[in-house]
């Protein structure tokens, strides 16, 4: 039984590795092939001539940023993980009736869907060779103002669910579900669009696969974390055998 | 099956625990979002090192 903030920021920051080395792994083995292609776009608008001066002569290699990348991810994994248990274990209304595992995948899936899949739908990312980087500090504004409105919501939803405790099981769900769709719609309504147009030589499937990738490495990033988090600190994951010889 | 109400047994948040999380931001926000803004001359390396995982991980880059 995990009794302790101190077992549980263990526990957050194992899972979070795990769920960021399996982010990672698809970084390498998707997300890169299109990243390729996107600098491949980039390489010939620079032979081109008319160029794109980025002016950076290569700080880091391109088999370094690879290798880079993928340790960002799982670094970014095990940092959320921290995060993520400590919100576990302040968590006083969050499914308090389920067993640690669903608390877990819940907030897991939350928490995807407040800073990875709500900024996605708004402000999609985008492979190299597409920004602008005169807009940079705008765009990146933007992003945070969106993962902020998105954790706002997934409080807030929690905070209904609580107050409408009254109301029947599936008369409660529709209506906290109702309340997320109109703040969703609100938030992606109320933010500006992306100021910058993708560019004419950048092809849409690799634009788009890019995205679908980097969406999947998210999932993985944040739905893992909640799976491998909540197998390590449900007691039920290791006795699951004992439960069924004495049931 | 193990009772829903005994596994959400209340633990106690120590102070740390804030600073501990804010440190997971912190490095969060090293990873995906320094731009010159917090260390100055060396963030460019630390940019262009974790580029592909910013790019991967949705965040805006230049």
């Amino acid at each position: 039984m995990v009794t302790t903030y101190r077992s549980l920021a263990l526990r957050g920051l194992a899972a979070g590795g795990i769920a960021g080395a399996a982010s990672a792994l698809v970084q390498l083995l998707v997300t890169e092939v299109s990243i390729r292609a996107a600098l491949a776009v980039e390489e010939a608008r620079e032979s081109d001539g008319h160029a794109h001066s980025h002016g950076e002569e290569e700080l880091v290699s391109r088999g370094t940023q690879v290798i880079g990348g993928m340790l960002g991810v799982v670094v970014v994994g095990v940092a959320v993980g921290l995060v993520f248990a400590t919100a576990y274990a302040l968590s006083k209304r969050w499914f308090t009736d389920r067993t640690p595992f669903s608390r877990s995948l819940a907030l897991g899936a939350a928490v995807f869907g407040a800073v990875a899949l709500l900024p996605w739908l708004k402000y999609p990312g985008n492979p190299p060779a597409v920004g602008d980087p005169e807009t940079v500090n705008q765009r990146t504004a933007l992003y945070l103002g969106v993962v902020v409105a998105g954790l706002v919501i997934v409080w807030g939803a929690s905070l209904l669910a609580e107050r409408l405790r009254a109301l029947s099981q599936p008369v409660r769900v529709t209506a906290v579900l109702l309340a997320v769709a109109a703040a969703v719609t609100v938030v992606l309504l109320a933010f500006p669009a992306q100021p910058d147009t993708i560019p004419a030589d950048m092809p849409v499937d690799v634009l788009w696969r890019f995205r679908l990738s980097s969406l999947a490495q998210l999932a993985t990033l944040h739905i893992g974390l909640g799976v491998v988090f909540g197998l390590l600190v449900d007691p039920a994951t290791r006795r699951s055998k004992a439960a069924t010889v004495t049931a | 099956m193990t009772s829903p109400a005994a596994s959400l047994s209340p633990v106690s948040v120590p102070r740390w625990a804030f600073a501990a999380s804010l440190l997971g931001l912190i490095v969060t926000y090293l990873v995906l979002q320094e731009n010159g803004l917090a260390l100055g001359a060396g963030s460019e390396l630390l940019h262009e090192f974790f580029h592909d995982g910013r790019h991967a991980l949705g965040v805006p880059c230049h």
